[in-house]
């Protein structure tokens, strides 16, 4: 039997106990709490804990039946690939690195999931042997280390209080400044892992990973390791650090919906797309609501990792293009793909009805409600726009209009398995939305609100569908305001020059100190005020005295008797 | 005590009759006949004529024990070469016993004896098994760095016999308050472990030395400072509380500088050995803070690293093999031709910037627990040296492995089981010793 199917049979299998479970302990309002006690030092226990509500239990069922649906996928993406083995391995690894992470609400024992999503998913995106993947590689992993090292901060800071399960002294010690600086690390740590605004660099760059693990790791799992952290950490958080959260999250979601309405390359904008939606989790879960964060994140999982099936069975089918200016007319030939491509563009752009709608519109409308400044209210609503911008400008782009592929081409729906595993998320897509509202939500949100900001997001929806439309127009005869104002389209589509800043502005000192440490202490000082200058000490030293060697016998006589002299007269 | 030292003693004429196999066989019965006799108390047992070890003693020994099991196994090239094998299998075997009688003895100048010995071997093993004429110059620097600050430790010896009338450890217990007999005593363990400034001996020994010397250099060699510190700071509370901070700020920042300086390295087994000055500096800091966090996360990164950098100086010796090179810019894209082996790679690798379940994260916790519990401005190079950790290893790691292979390679010979039950042999008590982790951290 494949690897590819037992492990996806494995996955659906055990997705649907968790579900059933999840419903369970909801119905019966459970939670499990187990803990092993690694080791005690000073009364302080190091323990792997381990524990189970509705929650983890919700959590791990979506997780793994889409990587359950993406690992079926892969048996036919990565087909022609030797090392399929250690592909799916990697994922499998992967898979059970999030498991860990759900599960454990102990600063120590989450480490060994959240450290683990960060190496796999370092594995995952130098799959390819190529240069590209090789610098998105160090990048993905470089930035999620520095997550790493704030935990093991937090860690440090965590033992004042004897243990490190957070989850007893969130509620108690909010306020109290080891909490504030342990909150402050383990932001820092979430902002990493969910490619928040001073790292966002990462997100589009690991790309360069395989698609089945873009739709995986960097749209479902990976990266809400972050914002399912702070849902789990967010009761200590202060009035500050909220407002702080509330702005990065806002200005990532802005600015990557302004960077994906810039960008050519199919996987990128998706994974813009995400950064956005990121933005919007975090945004949510800092004005306070973080079940309404919870319920997005599951939607998001679902719609996302189907949208980047989709994108991966085109780029699959076009020879391995990824630009969309390339694309053009694929509804012809992709037809079926497409439909699943637009439910779940449409599902991430918030349309009625769709699972996105459910918590998009819940979110857009709590905000509304919870009238906080013009500033986030503006920017909220805009984002929105630029989410439905940007997808329409790629619906327009790739399925619309004229084929712009090369000319010698065999594109066509002819990949069973892939259509297979995209055809098992679409009804989740489609459905998830409400049943999960039904199911996490024990009473309906009362929204009141007057007509205009309660159509505003529809406004907005439609709004940034027309801008949208318009930007995917693109002649050749055009005059482009775009090209006129170069460099701030190179500002705003570079996501604010931030990979820039992140790899060339950080990486000169370190290197440059490396070689200047090297040169001047290492091979410099330490040698010659250490070894060879002692070296070169006795060398001259013995030199000296050779100079004394060389001289007559009969002085060395003369100096004995001398010597003697002295000696006896004193 | 005695049984493991007249067994070592007695397998002298098996390093020169018994072949290469039997000795390898016999090196692991030696180490688990040696986890039989562990005792698992913090207190000092199998006491006799002055030699009896607590826990402290009983890792350090464990390691030594294991890390010579495992460098017979990976010197198999010795073996096939004929390279005087049975010499090669006699001086580790008076490595090995040197390292015993320094790491169980009582007796503080019976350590001191035995810790100048061990350089002995270690001397024959780069200078006679090396690769480079340059090994000469490796050997002298590895002999008079420590000679140099060990001979003042003698005089200092006896100023404490004078002190105390006796050298036994437990007697040690008394206060000596002065800077110059501190500096006299712990310079050399400052050498050894090595502190940076006074490291330069080991990146030279290690690039010199063939694998087995890399192995016992890095998995117990450096551990006799670690050990030595952690037998003596007692007698330096008094001055130990106003300088060691001077200590612990020099280590912190030097293990930022040497993660700096390993980014720079071209050289596989350079850029590990300099890794190993980092995280011995974190061992050291640990140690000079004195509190109970610092000294048990000490010995839990000290036998984690042991274990971790001997594996990667395995791995590198593995390519080496394979390529005649260790320069990374001909070990490139390894994992096209050996996949397991890149596996092994990154499982070390990920041990070594303090992955779960390894003990260095162990280690790194505990560690951090106490220097942050010292000076929270600790936390700043804590950081940088911790971050810089997860930079030069996953830099060796995808330079080596990741990418299309040197197309200058002729010919190619892929793994042996041999060389997968090494590395796992490194890798899965690493790991796997977490789980009783009291051992470690409870030492005291």
């Amino acid at each position: 039997m494949h690897i590819c199917l037992i492990f996806s049979g494995l996955f659906l299998f055990w997705s649907t106990v968790f579900f059933l479970f999840s419903i369970y302990f909801i119905v019966e309002g459970l939670t499990w709490f187990l803990e092993f006690n690694l080791l005690m030092i000073n009364s302080s226990s190091i323990v792997m804990t381990l524990l189970f509500d509705w929650m983890t239990f919700l959590f791990m069922s979506f997780v793994l039946f889409i990587s359950s649906m993406v690992i079926f996928y892969s048996r036919e993406y990565m087909a022609s690939d030797i090392f399929i083995n250690r592909f799916i391995m990697l994922v499998v690894m992967f898979v059970f690195s999030m498991m860990f992470l759900i599960v454990s609400p102990n600063l120590i024992s989450i480490l060994l999931g959240w450290d683990g999503l960060g190496l796999v998913s370092y594995c995952l995106v130098i799959y390819y042997q190529n240069v590209k993947s090789f610098n998105a590689g160090m990048l993905t992993a470089l930035s999620n280390r520095i997550g790493d090292v704030a935990l093991l901060m937090a860690i440090a800071w965590m033992v004042n209080y004897g243990s490190w399960n957070y989850v007893f002294y969130l509620f108690q010690l909010k306020g109290d400044s080891y909490m504030n600086v342990i909150s402050y690390l383990v932001v820092l740590a979430a902002l990493t892992k969910s490619a928040q605004i001073p790292f966002s660099s990462w997100l589009p760059a690991a790309m360069a990973a395989p698609t089945p693990v873009s739709s995986l790791v960097h749209s479902s799992t990976l990266v809400t390791a972050g914002v399912y952290l702070l849902i789990r950490f967010n009761f200590c958080f202060n009035e500050w650090l909220m407002y702080f959260l509330l702005f990065i999250s806002s200005m990532t979601m802005f600015m990557s919906g302004l960077g994906a309405s810039f960008e050519f390359d199919l996987k990128k904008i998706i994974a813009l797309s995400t950064l956005s939606q990121l933005g919007l989790m975090m945004m949510i879960l800092s004005l306070g609501s973080y079940e309404l964060a919870f319920f997005h994140l599951l939607t998001h999982a679902l719609f996302k990792a189907l949208l980047f099936m989709c994108a991966g069975n085109i780029i699959h089918s076009v020879g391995d293009f990824q630009d969309i200016r390339y694309m053009g007319g694929l509804v012809k030939f992709l037809p079926l793909t497409c439909v699943y491509f637009n439910i779940s563009n449409l599902s991430l752009c918030g349309l009625p009805f769709l699972s996105g709608f459910y918590s998009k519109d819940l979110v857009a409308e709590i905000m509304s409600m919870g009238y906080l400044s013009f500033y986030i209210y503006l920017i909220f609503y805009v984002s929105i726009g630029l989410t439905v911008c940007y997808s329409f400008r790629l619906v327009y782009y790739s399925f619309v209009g004229s084929f712009n592929f090369l000319s010698l081409n065999s594109v066509y729906e002819g990949s069973v398995m892939m259509i297979k595993g995209m055809g098992g998320l679409i009804f989740l897509v489609i459905f998830m939305g409400s049943s999960l509202s039904w199911i996490i939500f024990p009473y309906p949100y009362v929204i009141i609100l007057p007509l205009f900001m309660k159509i505003l997001t529809l406004l907005m929806v439609i709004l940034g569908a027309w801008i949208g439309y318009e930007l995917s127009k693109f002649f050749i005869s055009y005059d482009s305001l775009s090209l006129k104002n170069y460099s701030l389209s190179w500002f705003l589509s570079n996501m604010w020059n931030m990979p820039v800043i992140s790899t060339l502005g950080i990486n000169y000192y370190p290197i440059i100190g490396g070689s200047f440490l090297y040169k001047s202490l290492d091979q410099g000082w330490s040698e010659v005020l250490g070894s060879q200058g002692i070296y070169s000490v006795i060398v001259s030293g013995s030199k000296i005295s050779q100079i004394f060697m060389n001289n007559s016998i009969k002085i060395f006589f003369v100096l004995m008797i001398v010597w003697l002299m002295i000696i006896f007269m004193i | 005590m005695m049984k493991f030292l007249f067994g070592l003693l007695f397998m002298i004429p098996l390093t020169f009759l018994g072949g290469f196999w039997l000795n390898q066989l016999v090196w692991f019965v030696v180490s688990f006949l040696f986890i039989f006799s562990f005792s698992f108390s913090g207190l000092f047992s199998s006491i006799s004529y002055e030699f009896g070890g607590d826990l402290l003693s009983f890792m350090m020994l464990f390691l030594s024990f294991w890390i010579c099991s495992l460098m017979l196994l990976a010197s198999e090239k010795i073996y096939l070469k004929n390279s005087w094998t049975g010499f090669f299998m006699f001086v580790v075997l008076m490595l090995m016993l040197s390292l015993y009688l320094t790491f169980s003895s009582l007796n503080l100048f019976i350590f001191y004896i035995f810790f100048e010995v061990s350089l002995i071997p270690t001397l024959i093993l780069i200078v006679g098994w090396g690769y480079q004429p340059e090994r000469l110059q490796a050997g002298v620097y590895l002999l008079f760095y420590t000679l140099l600050a060990s001979l003042p430790m003698m005089i200092s010896l006896f100023f404490c016999y004078g002190k105390f009338y006796s050298l036994h450890y437990f007697y040690l217990s008394g206060m000596v308050n002065s800077l110059f007999i501190y500096l006299l005593v712990n310079m050399v363990f400052f050498i050894k472990i090595p502190m940076f400034f006074v490291h330069l001996w080991l990146p030279k020994a290690h690039v010199e030395a063939p694998v087995s010397g890399s192995m016992i250099l890095a998995g117990s060699m450096l551990k006799l400072g670690g050990y030595g510190m952690m037998r003596l700071m007692i007698m330096f509370q008094g001055i130990g509380t106003l300088i060691n901070v001077i200590f612990i700020g020099l280590s912190l920042v030097g293990g930022f500088y040497v993660s700096l300086i390993c980014l720079r390295q071209s050289d596989m087994k350079s850029l590990i050995a300099y890794s190993s000055v980092s995280h011995m500096g974190l061992v050291l800091a640990g140690v000079m803070t004195m509190n109970f966090w610092g000294l048990g996360g000490s010995l839990t990164m000290m036998v984690a690293h042991g274990l971790c950098s001997s594996g990667l100086f395995c791995l590198a010796n593995i390519s080496y093999e394979r390529l005649h090179s260790r320069s990374l810019y001909m070990n490139k894209g390894l994992i096209n031709v050996m996949p397991s082996l890149s596996m092994f790679w990154f499982l070390l690798l990920a041990s070594n910037i303090a992955a779960p379940p390894s003990m260095n994260l162990l280690g790194e916790i505990v560690l951090i627990n106490s220097l942050v519990g010292f000076s929270e401005l600790s936390m700043i190079f804590l950081m940088l040296v911790s971050f810089f950790g997860a930079v030069y290893s996953l830099f060796l790691y995808s330079y080596s492995q990741h990418g299309c292979l040197y197309s200058g390679c002729y010919s190619y010979f892929s793994c042996s089981v041999r060389e997968f039950l090494l590395l796992m042999l490194h890798w899965l008590p690493l790991n796997l010793l977490v789980l009783s982790g009291d051992l470690l951290v409870l030492w005291i």
